[in-house]
């Protein structure tokens, strides 16, 4: 199987725990992406439990919930995140694979937890002279294990040849120091932690795009509501937000990004048509807003 | 630095620079009548020093647990060493953590346990609880009370710049106490959701976790511990005037 090849169906690396997956986007934009599938029942138990519907994730409907990077690779190549230290062998092998023996030039990280921004040190292994690119804002990166990086700030450009990718502020995060990316060429606009899907392997559904999804069992409402919750386990701080102000600032976003890809981190992509979406996300998020917060105070 | 706290209560760690100044990252360490516990770990690029002070802080005790506040690095990347020393040692996290991944992978997962907030842990003079993390900056973060110090252990919460001049400082041995302008600095930094709240709901929520409770003590991974009953209320009243400050200076900038 060649990358390209990878636009029909996933190339699968390594398994279990270990597993990483490569899907192309377009010819030249791949996601790599772990996810748990028929593990996820017993790995997500613990997980959903204080959902105030828990059995509708765990229980009637077992859901799964993947750890993606994305690779473009043009004159030169970016990588977006980079997964987690378990997954670092069948990630780097599907690194390799994805870049057909071109080099890589950007490690570019959303944030630092382990599953975004774990494996660079490794990374940087093999590919000693690729440029970690992290956001700037006061942060030690040392204590991350992404030593050296260049700092980078809103609108920053970073010219890869026929891609140019920009730096958006996050708007929706966990960790303070965290950024989003946006794709001019393609429209593709990275969110990290943001507006996402989950998926159920049973329905193999597994590191398809959301359009396969769709075609196969999955329906819009469900995703709304997977949005809702995501965003109520990503963004606790939802328990004091002042919905309105998030409304408005999505409809900014989407003004100022003309998007037609979203590649979120933890979610089925969006490949195409993208637009249709904006209202579901914004539904969810209203939905998460309105959702009960059991604090243990 | 290894700093003593109150009875069994040890504060441990460095510090590193940024461009606001001196940000801490300790390890606190209860000694537990012999069957320590630490919350967290440290970070990796202290190991070598974090490792020397926690051997001399339990001695020939062999330390049961960590409570990990959460796992990134700072409070994590230690634990590698952790269980090289102490291959038996027990790690407990927030159940919206996936320790699979979450966790460099140095540790059988059969040593980690997923708890909920509300769960306690007993020991003969001492009962721990886990809270919610009211500010983190990962979801799978909780904070922690313990009953035998009175302690609560707020992981990112808290936290604090310093100058160089406090480095090492508990929160009584600082001239004024902490400014408020070290805390707004931090959690302007750590967490950027501040400017999507509305700080009276957070600082109504603060109160109501320091009502529940006698809180004698907060113990911040990136600050000194603030230390006494009165400290107590005099810095969790700053660190609300912090986060109103910081929600409208968002919006002011804007």
């Amino acid at each position: 199987m060649t990358p390209t090849e990878t636009l029909q169906e996933a190339r699968i690396f390594g398994d279990g725990l270990e597993r990483v997956a490569v899907r192309a986007i377009t010819p030249n934009i791949f996601w790599l992406t772990h996810c748990l599938g028929d593990l996820a029942a017993d790995y997500y138990k613990e997980y959903f439990a204080p959902l105030p519907n828990a059995e509708a994730y765990a229980g009637n409907r077992i859901v799964d919930y993947p750890f993606s990077a994305f690779l473009i690779v043009d004159d030169k190549s970016l990588l977006i995140d980079t997964c987690g230290p378990k997954q670092q062998d069948a990630f780097l092998e599907a690194l390799q694979f994805c870049l057909a023996g071109k080099t890589l030039d950007y490690i570019w990280i959303s944030h630092v937890e382990l599953p975004h921004a774990g494996n660079t040190p490794a990374i940087k292994r093999i590919y000693p002279a690729a440029q970690t690119i992290t956001v700037a804002g006061g942060d030690n990166y040392d204590l991350h294990g992404l030593e050296n990086a260049q700092l980078a700030a809103p609108g920053d450009v970073i010219a890869l040849g026929a891609h140019t990718v920009e730096m958006v502020d996050a708007l929706f995060v966990d960790h303070g120091l965290s950024q989003w990316l946006y794709e001019r060429t393609t429209g593709m606009l990275f969110t990290a932690d943001w507006a996402h899907n989950l998926h159920e392997p049973a329905c193999g559904h597994c590191f398809k795009f959301l359009d396969e999804m769709l075609e196969t069992g999955y329906d819009t409402d469900t995703l709304v509501e997977d949005i809702k919750v995501n965003a109520w386990y990503q963004f606790p701080w939802l328990a004091w937000s002042d919905g309105d102000k998030i409304d408005t600032a999505i409809d900014r976003l989407f003004e100022q990004y003309d998007v037609n890809i979203l590649a979120a981190s933890h979610g089925n992509i969006i490949r195409r048509d993208f637009k249709p979406f904006i209202p579901m996300i914004k539904e969810g998020m209203r939905g998460a807003v309105a959702m009960p917060f059991s604090n243990v105070l | 630095m290894i700093r003593h706290v109150t009875d069994d209560l040890y504060q441990i760690g460095e510090y590193v620079e940024n461009e606001y100044g001196f940000e801490a990252i300790h390890i606190y360490v209860m000694l537990n009548d012999g069957r320590p516990i630490l919350i967290d770990c440290g970070s990796h690029i202290h190991r070598e020093s974090v490792m020397a002070e926690l051997d001399e802080v339990v001695g020939d005790s062999v330390p049961e647990y960590i409570f990990l506040t959460h796992s990134e690095l700072p409070h994590a990347g230690n634990i590698a060493a952790v269980a090289e020393k102490w291959p038996s040692i027990k790690v407990i996290v927030s159940n919206v953590m996936l320790p699979y991944i979450e966790v460099l992978p140095v540790l059988p997962l059969e040593q980690m346990t997923q708890v909920v907030p509300s769960t306690t842990i007993q020991s003969p003079t001492r009962t721990v609880e886990f809270l919610s993390a009211l500010l983190k900056d990962q979801p799978g973060s909780h904070w922690i009370y313990d009953s035998r110090t009175q302690t609560i252990f707020t992981g990112d919460g808290f936290g604090y710049f310093v100058p160089e001049s406090a480095v090492g400082a508990l929160s009584d041995e600082i001239s004024g106490g902490i400014a408020t302008q070290w805390l707004a600095d931090y959690h302007r930094v750590a967490f950027r959701f501040l400017q999507w709240i509305k700080p009276d709901r957070l600082n109504a929520d603060l109160d109501t976790m320091f009502g529940n409770r006698p809180v004698s003590n907060i113990a911040p991974i990136h600050g000194g511990v603030i230390r006494g009953a009165e400290q107590v209320q005099v810095h969790l009243g700053r660190l609300k005037t912090a986060l109103a400050a910081v929600n409208q200076a968002y919006w002011s900038e804007k």
